[in-house]
């Protein structure tokens, strides 16, 4: 067996650690999106209910959260590292380009991989202070939920659309995540290696769709949230 | 420097002979071999093929080649196949009958123990290359699969789709650059040979020029071989590639080694024909085409302008398979071609230059559908298309022929050795196995016999016979090496002095040198043409010596290659029209049209059963014709007859 | 009426933008020409034969690049042909380019394949040796010169065979490369590593063959694959991604099972 160092540093390494943790945030973020969706199902409750419960997980959810930042460190580590490779390696560039077509993947999203997920990484930065490290209970944001005090993390989401401006920072950013995902969810079978032509059509259209249904469920939330509550503070 | 020509031939039984050689020849311990080095020009399929092999038995080998890479080399074009005498479809082959079969196809101008050695050596050819992972076509059963070329009746050519070259490069390549990573080869990419090295009687090196940076250098070694491959390139337009080119035979032939019958030249039948003055070269499209298309003309000229479908199957002339009933389509080369020339000469040729025939692929396509054609030869219909914008699906090729393939070369001895000691010549740069005119599907099997099969044993036979004098090591630094290089720098600096007042561009020069060539010295020559071709190529010489531009530029140059490469065509021009001059016969690719019988070919086995070994004389100066007359105690030679 | 393409003696009018380097280490920079009369029916390279015919003539250095089968073999022509690897035609190489896919004076930019593993030597002429190494680390069976068992010993069933063969026709242009927006060696890498894993043949060293030639082409200063398939798009014969993906397969079981020795430390050697 080679190093794990060597099998890493190496150019395929890299790619099947980007494929990898690709495909774990993709199913973090489905999981993510189906418990927002607690969010259109009543004033407060459902949302805060769910909440309450992943924070019952107590060390369970400490280890989740770790794993998940872990992920996401290596997804970037990982893709920074594969841009400047890439970019060193053609030190001078062509006066123009242009895709041959065909069975080609070469799209302005998929070429700017980096771009959208330097984007994702700001959204997430904020995403995480302000929802995550946000407003809590000592911060007088509590709900009873039978009987019990607990974090209204339902209220911090609706205070923070109320203002239009983070309307439009989140639902703009879920355009990104649409374009990183396009090219990413065939992506990452490519890199790990497990496609085959007959495969390769199928996990394609099923990228777009995931793309598709994942940036249209969060794009909406803050717009609902606007719309429904906007002018009630 | 005069010299004898010895064969070489080992006694005894045709059978037994390459056994005989092999269980008398001379070795080298392992020890000792790494003392040696060899020097390989050339990394097609006979270079590249005999560097792996030889470093692999321990000698340090120094492989040349004029691309940026081994695996560039034009032997990478050969389309449709290789030979071998496996048998595998039961179908009656034999070692025996591909001997036979080439000895034939050649028209009785090789030497019968060569040909045999090379039959002996196609089916461990196959084997080889098989381990070396070339993907052979195969059957749904796993094995392999077999098609017919020319000149045979049975089906014994291996093929890799259209790209079997291709493949049979890449495995050669591939062996090479295992030992190239092993360290036992050391690679010398772009650099081109100029000169080779003599030393007390003896090639002990070469002077190259490193083409992408204009450096000249030298090379010392104890043997050195040759496998640059043949020179086509004299007639301009041809399938050759742009680089191949006769320099290395040439120069090496300056300083003495013999050029075996230059006047025998393939024209291949079944090219793209050609379109206008500004073609650079000529493409092939697979003899294996005519496993399945049929060759025809319109038998009246009135229907030339028709479009081929809507002339109806009795007016069309098959002209090979009413020729030639028991080969029909699959005669030898250089019967197609001839007769394709003849058709067209009667005014029947179709195109707008009337100078193509047919060559129709519907009767396959109805007898075995379009999808069954095109996975056969796929490839070749879509390059046909590209060049020429029509659909070879829906109506018929149009195709004439070319030149593809010289026979001649350096003459060598069995052991592949030249008439310079030192100098091994391999591959289509050597004059061996041919005779005068090469079957289908025979070069790339003979340019692997030479590199894997017969260099290794001769090679060490050499080093082995002269170990003592060998093992004195020369260094460059000796008066012959700088000689040689001061030659060649010299050479240099007079063709860019004279390039500063000349008008006309190495280019055009050559051009017309192809035309004098094609015109006089191509499919079909006499005395009085042949006398009118050496008059034209003295003036062309002139006009390349006085006359010729050239910008002063010593790096990355390929106007200044260009030049340099046809100084030597000029020179090797001459020489083939005067072995075609001299030899009144007909033979093989060879045709003279005072020398006919039935309007087909007629040999004088008489008076030329030899082959014609030229002495460098000087330039502008007739060479010295030397014969080895050629034996056959095994075949009698006798009219070839493919009706 | 009989189809013909040898009258059409029809002409365009040619511009060119073409990178000019004398060296590699002089700057280059882009010059244009104009040629009248370039007859449709001509190859794009013949174009460039006479480009340099007239450059010659006017006391000029003509413009250096490589070609030599011209019938899309031999790997040697390359050329970025308004931004396209090998010019707009899929599934064909410079040299088999017609001036009838381009219209009468549109700009024509011709520039070099650019990478820093393929450095210019003069003008549109790169250094593509970087391929050779990756070639050496191990894209090849072990095979010997001499006696082997006989061909049909070893039956390969023919898809296995006919893949095999789809990928080893490569021809090493480095078109994957020049079009790769990462400059990315893989689908090149991975041809031979797939036609190798494919075949029995190949299989006593794949472990090595996969880890070697993977660590050289990083070694090589290749870009990384981000899987934009714009290589196969661009192969002059249409090599597959799938060979990437088989690579894959093949580094990460190699590296996960092959002895140490087999390994990276011994490229590295």
């Amino acid at each position: 067996m080679v190093s794990l160092k060597q099998l890493f540093s190496s150019s395929l390494g890299r790619k099947y650690l980007m494929g990898a943790s690709g495909l774990a945030l993709v199913i973090f973020i489905i999981l993510h999106l189906l418990g927002n969706l607690t969010l259109y199902a009543g004033h407060g409750e459902p949302m805060n209910t769910y909440s309450a419960r992943l924070h019952s997980l107590g060390m369970g959810l400490i280890i989740a959260e770790v794993g998940l930042l872990l992920t996401f460190v290596i997804h970037i580590i990982a893709a920074i590292q594969v841009t400047m490779t890439s970019k060193n390696a053609r030190p001078i560039g062509y006066a123009s380009t242009e895709t041959k077509g065909g069975p080609t993947k070469n799209t302005m999203t998929s070429r700017n991989m980096i771009v959208t997920g330097l984007v994702l990484l700001l959204f997430l930065i904020v995403h995480l202070k302000q929802m995550r490290f946000g407003p809590n209970v000592a911060d007088g944001y509590t709900a009873s939920l039978e009987g019990v005090m607990v974090h209204d993390i339902y209220r911090v989401v609706v205070e923070t659309f109320q203002d239009i401006k983070w309307v439009i920072f989140y639902s703009a950013s879920m355009f990104f995540l649409g374009f990183h995902f396009r090219h990413g969810f065939w992506s990452a079978f490519q890199s790990l290696g497990a496609i085959n032509p007959r495969w390769s059509k199928p996990i394609y259209a099923m990228g777009l769709i995931i793309a598709l249904l994942l940036t249209a469920g969060f794009f909406f939330m803050p717009i609902y949230i606007y719309a429904t509550q906007g002018g009630a503070s | 420097m005069s010299f004898e020509l010895k064969s070489g031939v080992p006694e005894g039984p045709l059978a037994q002979k390459w056994d005989k050689y092999k269980a008398d020849m001379k070795l080298v311990n392992p020890a000792n071999k790494r003392k040696y080095t060899v020097i390989v020009v050339g990394t097609g399929l006979a270079g590249g093929s005999a560097a792996a092999s030889l470093a692999e038995l321990g000698y340090n080998v120094k492989s040349f080649c004029i691309h940026d890479s081994a695996r560039r080399a034009h032997s990478i074009a050969a389309q449709g196949g290789i030979n071998a005498a496996k048998a595998y479809p039961n179908d009656g082959d034999s070692v025996w009958r591909l001997f036979y079969d080439t000895i034939k196809g050649g028209d009785y101008r090789s030497r019968e123990a060569n040909v045999y050695r090379l039959a002996q050596n196609s089916t461990s050819i196959i084997d080889q290359c098989v381990s070396q992972g070339v993907p052979f076509a195969r059957e749904y059963s796993g094995e392999l699969a077999n098609r017919s070329f020319g000149g045979a009746q049975v089906s014994r050519t291996f093929y890799a789709r259209g790209q079997t070259g291709q493949q049979l490069l890449l495995g050669a390549y591939s062996q090479l650059m295992k030992e190239v990573d092993k360290g036992k080869v050391q690679l010398f990419p772009y650099h081109e040979l100029l000169d080779v090295v003599m030393v007390d009687g003896k090639c002990r090196g070469i002077i190259t020029r490193e083409i992408n940076t204009g450096k000249v250098e030298r090379h010392a070694a104890d043997v050195v071989i040759m496998a640059t491959g043949g020179y086509g390139r004299v007639y301009y337009l041809s399938t050759n590639a742009m680089n191949a080119n006769a320099t290395a035979i040439w120069r090496a032939h300056r300083r003495g080694a013999a050029f075996g019958n230059p006047c025998y030249v393939q024209i291949h039948p079944t090219c793209i024909p050609v379109s206008g003055t500004h073609q650079a070269k000529l493409t092939l499209m697979s003899e294996s085409l005519r496993n399945d298309g049929r060759v025809w003309v319109p038998k009246k000229k009135e229907d030339l302008a028709k479009a081929p479908s809507t002339i109806p199957e009795e007016d069309r002339d098959y002209f090979l398979e009413r020729k030639y009933p028991s080969f029909g389509n699959l005669v030898p080369r250089d019967v197609a071609s001839r007769n394709a020339k003849d058709v067209c000469d009667e005014g029947r040729g179709v195109g707008a230059s009337g100078r193509a025939v047919y060559l129709d692929f519907s009767a396959a396509i109805k007898r075995d559908g379009e999808s069954v054609v095109r996975e056969k030869y796929g490839n070749l219909f879509d390059m046909y298309h590209e060049i020429t914008a029509e659909n070879p699906y829906k109506s018929p090729m149009r195709i004439y022929p070319a030149v593809h393939y010289t026979m001649g070369g350096l003459w060598v001895d069995y052991s592949l050795q030249t008439t310079l000691p030192g100098l091994f010549a391999a591959g289509e740069a050597n004059f061996s196995d041919h005779g005068a005119n090469r079957l289908g599907a025979s070069a790339l099997m003979q340019g692997l016999s030479d590199g894997y099969f017969i260099l290794p044993y001769t090679i060490t036979n050499y080093l082995g016979t002269h170990a003592t004098e060998l093992l004195k090591k020369v260094e460059t630094s000796h008066p012959a090496f700088e000689q040689a290089e001061k030659q060649v720098r010299d050479e240099i600096a007079r063709l860019i002095a004279n390039g500063k007042k000349g008008k006309r561009t190495p280019n055009e020069i050559f051009k017309e040198l192809g035309l004098v060539t094609w015109d006089y010295v191509g499919m079909a020559r006499d005395d009085k043409g042949l006398k009118i071709a050496i008059e034209k190529i003295a003036k062309l010489q002139h006009e390349y010596d006085n006359n010729m531009l050239l910008n002063d530029d010593q790096h990355l140059n390929t106007a200044l290659q260009t030049a340099q490469r046809l100084g030597d065509y000029l020179e090797l021009a001459r020489l083939i029209a005067q072995d075609a001059l001299h030899r009144t016969e007909s033979c093989g690719g060879h045709f003279r049209v005072e020398s006919q019988q039935d309007g087909e070919a007629k040999r004088d086995d008489e008076h030329f059963a030899y082959a014609a070994a030229w002495e460098y004389k000087g330039k502008g100066q007739d060479a010295i014709l030397h014969k080895e007359q050629l034996v056959f105690e095994n075949v009698k030679p006798s009219t070839r007859s493919y009706k | 009426m009989q189809t013909t393409h040898v009258t059409t003696a029809k002409t365009m009018i040619v511009r060119l933008k073409i990178w000019r380097q004398d060296s590699p280490k002089d700057a280059g920079r882009f010059e244009e020409y104009t040629m009248d009369n370039v007859l449709i029916d001509m190859s794009f390279l013949e174009m460039l034969d006479e480009l340099n015919e007239k450059l010659l003539k006017e006391g000029k250095r003509p413009v250096e690049f490589e070609s030599d089968c011209r019938e899309g073999i031999c790997g040697t022509c390359s050329l970025m042909i308004s931004g396209q690897a090998h010019g707009p035609i899929r599934g064909a190489t410079t040299c088999q380019l017609y001036m009838r896919s381009f219209k009468s004076g549109e700009l024509i930019t011709i520039e070099p394949w650019r990478a820093r593993a393929f450095p210019v030597l003069r003008d549109l002429v790169t250094d593509r040796r970087a391929f050779d190494r990756i070639q050496m680390a191990g894209g090849y069976t072990g095979a010997k010169t001499g006696p082997h068992a006989d061909a049909n010993a070893m039956l390969v069933p023919k898809d296995l065979s006919d893949r095999a063969m789809d990928a080893a026709a490569c021809i090493g242009c480095g078109a994957c490369v020049a079009a790769c927006p990462n400059a990315s060696a893989s689908l090149f890498t991975s041809a031979k590593i797939t036609q190798l894993a494919l075949l029995p043949q190949g299989h006593p060293d794949r472990k090595r063959r996969a880890l070697r030639m993977v660590a050289q082409m990083d070694k090589e200063g290749f870009g990384s694959c981000s899987n934009l398939q714009e290589c196969e798009a661009a192969c002059p014969k249409r090599i597959s991604i799938q060979n990437i993906a088989i690579m894959k397969q093949e580094y990460l079981k190699a590296a996960i099972s092959a002895d140490y020795r087999e390994g990276l430390g011994d490229a590295d050697a």
